[in-house]
């Protein structure tokens, strides 16, 4: 047994997968980048093999399930130690038990996987609302800071919320952003910080928004408690109601 | 501009913060060349300081009103500033808030300045702004103004995703006393004409393809009562609700703890603190009626009229109803194992779709998400009771009785 070192790509993953399956078996999979030698296990680096890729790919779709395909591919997304021997783990009893994986919960190849989905869909579905964009004049621009990669769980919703509009969407964290012209869009590398002018009717809107949300608390329900945990201080530093501006006495 | 919309932003969102329902869900919309869509699982934006989430720009078209309704801050009598936005106005704000992401949509109420039917007017022109100008796909909720003509609430319901008339008060007497210028009839007037809206917009819409363009709010209708402004008990509430969702066909009732704004004898004193786990607990209960297959008959019966504070109403329904319990987890049924204390509407189908494949063990139900703290006294797991004490109401009751305050949960 051996383990498979990837380029970090999800093609890069499957491709190990299949590698572990039809060269050496896998012992575990790991990012080639933050891999740290171990001199009981030997290692192999995989090349991304996209043909190779694409056929564990569509073997998960059709013998396993659609559904365990999203978990892994959430899996992936996330930013849990060992994520790729997990997912390895829970492909090998998939393979063998089919469709059933989905209904066992409680398996310690399947928790792990559906737990670690759950963060990840959970967090982009959170960012769906906490995302702000800035208006730029000649684009909408946003920054988030997000705990997993789930850049790509955000794109397709906000190319059709904001079909008529271009807009950036940079995940600061990871030096990537979502670019989108009308519909179409791409990811891309977007390292470096640009420091954007905004217009006056920018900074208006910003400050009607603080307002609105200040106004809205209601005095006698009072409960911070609840509200840090929907809303982490993470990531507050992005969201425009959260950072100092017009009137900062109720913002904390 | 933005000054005086910044002075008029300040009193408007201000009064319409006491209006609780603020979801964004339950339409699925994409964008057809505009702005703008809808998830049907609804989008929070961003959690207020009291921990609600917000979805919508809640705001008020005016707060000027003709009614002097008792609870209200904005009636009639009271001396506070005042201010009326102009439908461009609001619509402009909406866009802007929501090219930027802060907003799921707008949620526009309005106090009744002149009449029901020039304050409905100005309500429609807002919408046909947003959606024959703007294009505006997102979600929009109005607040029918009761007296207003039903004209104007049809034409407005076709451009609108979900309407409410508020009830406010959950009996005829209360409202008497509480509202003396609205009626029980000219509220249920207009939630009976949307209710048929949507009827007979359905089956339009399966006989002619093309029948209507528009669906009439497709989000649905939904309500709110004001909860401990008047003396009701929560069997009246809840039975009233039970009767909202039957007649009107009613997506959600929505509860608002009373919150002491106006001093009066027919009132709660203004230091009365809001009654939130009460809320709390009528949502609980009003959850059980719409997900769980439970009568509000079940809930509140003629002796119990009032929900118990320190126990939810799904647990005090199993300590009335002792001779059912426990039951075998390998064998109950989907509705048997909706009634078991702990178990949730997931953790009943992972058990249902678990149970298909192999036995399932008590080990296994915690990881099928079941709480097995309040579970275990009301189950056996392949026969084995893993209570520790005797199955019975007043044991159990000690066993789960809170050991510190009530923390205050919100639903939304
Ligand atoms: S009609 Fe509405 S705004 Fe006017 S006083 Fe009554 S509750 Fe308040």
């Amino acid at each position: 047994m051996i383990d498979y070192l990837y380029d970090g790509s999800f093609d890069g993953l499957l491709t190990a997968v299949y590698a572990s399956y039809y060269e050496e078996k896998a012992q575990g999979i790991f990012p080639q980048a933050a891999y740290q030698n171990n001199f009981f296990v030997p290692s192999r680096t995989v090349e991304t093999d996209l043909v190779k890729a694409e056929k564990v790919y569509h073997a998960i779709e059709r013998k396993i399930s659609d559904l365990s395909l999203k978990h892994i591919f959430y899996t992936y997304l996330s930013n849990e130690a060992n994520k790729e021997t997990k997912i390895l783990n829970y492909l090998q009893l998939g393979f063998k038990l089919g469709r059933q994986i989905d209904d066992l919960h409680a398996q310690p190849e399947v928790l792990p996987i559906r737990q670690t989905a759950r963060k990840v869909s959970f967090e982009a579905e959170r960012f769906l609302g906490l995302l702000r964009f800035k208006d730029t004049g000649s684009f909408l621009y946003a920054v988030l800071e997000p705990d997993h990669h789930i850049l790509i769980l955000l794109a397709d919703h906000f190319a059709d919320r904001l079909a008529q509009e271009r807009f950036i969407i940079h995940d600061r964290k990871r030096g990537l952003a979502v670019v989108s012209n009308c519909q179409d869009w791409y990811i891309t590398d977007f390292p470096e910080e640009i420091g954007f002018t905004y217009s006056e009717q920018e900074k208006d809107y910003q400050e009607l928004w603080r307002l609105y949300f200040s106004q809205i608390s209601i005095e006698n329900r009072k409960n911070k408690k609840l509200q840090t945990q929907f809303v982490p201080h993470r990531y507050r530093r992005h969201l425009t109601e959260f950072t100092t501006g017009y009137s900062d006495k109720n913002i904390n | 501009m933005v000054m005086g919309t910044l002075d008029k932003l300040a009193i408007l969102a201000d009064g319409a913060k006491y209006d609780v329902s603020c979801a964004s869900s339950g339409v699925e919309k994409k964008n057809k060349g505009g702005i703008g869509n809808s998830k049907a699982f609804g989008i929070c934006h961003t959690w207020s300081a009291d921990g609600r989430c917000v979805s919508l720009l809640k705001i008020l078209m005016t707060n000027y009103c003709i009614y002097n309704c008792t609870y209200c801050v904005n009636r009639n009598q009271n001396d506070i500033p005042r201010a009326s936005f102009t439908p461009r106005e609001i619509a402009d704000l909406a866009i802007g808030f929501y090219r930027r992401n802060y907003i799921e949509g707008l949620f526009l109420s309005s106090g009744i300045e002149h009449s029901p039917n020039k304050t409905m007017e100005r309500i429609y022109q807002v919408l046909d702004i947003l959606r024959n100008e703007y294009h505006f796909f997102g979600y929009i909720h109005v607040k029918v103004i009761p007296g207003a003509d039903p004209v104007l609430v049809k034409k407005t319901g076709l451009l609108a995703d979900r309407m409410s008339v508020n009830i406010e008060q959950p009996s005829e007497q209360s409202l008497k006393l509480l509202a003396p210028q609205k009626s029980l009839p000219a509220v249920l007037a207009p939630m009976n004409q949307i209710s048929d809206h949507i009827l007979q917009n359905a089956s339009e819409r399966r006989l002619y393809r093309h029948a209507q363009k528009n669906k009439f709010v497709p989000a649905g209708q939904s309500t709110q009562m004001i909860v401990g402004a008047s003396n009701d008990s929560d069997r009246v509430i809840v039975k009233a609700s039970e009767a909202l969702y039957q007649r009107f066909q009613l997506k959600r009732v929505y509860y608002s703890a009373y919150i002491p704004v106006n001093d009066s004898p027919l009132l709660p004193a203004l230091t009365t603190a809001p009654p939130l786990l009460r809320e709390h607990r009528l949502y609980q209960a009003d959850w059980l009626m719409r997900f769980y297959q439970f009568q509000a008959d079940e809930i509140v019966d003629e002796r119990t009229p009032f929900l118990e504070t320190d126990f939810d109403p799904k647990i005090s329904w199993a300590f009335r109803n002792m001779h059912l319990f426990p039951m075998e987890i390998n064998r109950a049924s989907y509705e048997e194992l909706l009634r078991v204390p702990g178990i949730g509407l997931i953790s009943a189908q992972r058990i249902i779709s678990q149970r298909r494949v192999a036995a399932i063990s008590y080990d296994h139900l915690k990881k099928i998400g079941v709480s097995l703290k309040r579970a275990r006294y009301f189950i056996t797991c392949q026969g084995h009771y893993y209570g520790a004490i005797p199955v019975e109401a007043g044991l159990i009751r000690r066993a789960l009785a809170p050991v510190q305050k009530p923390v205050q949960l919100t639903l939304f």
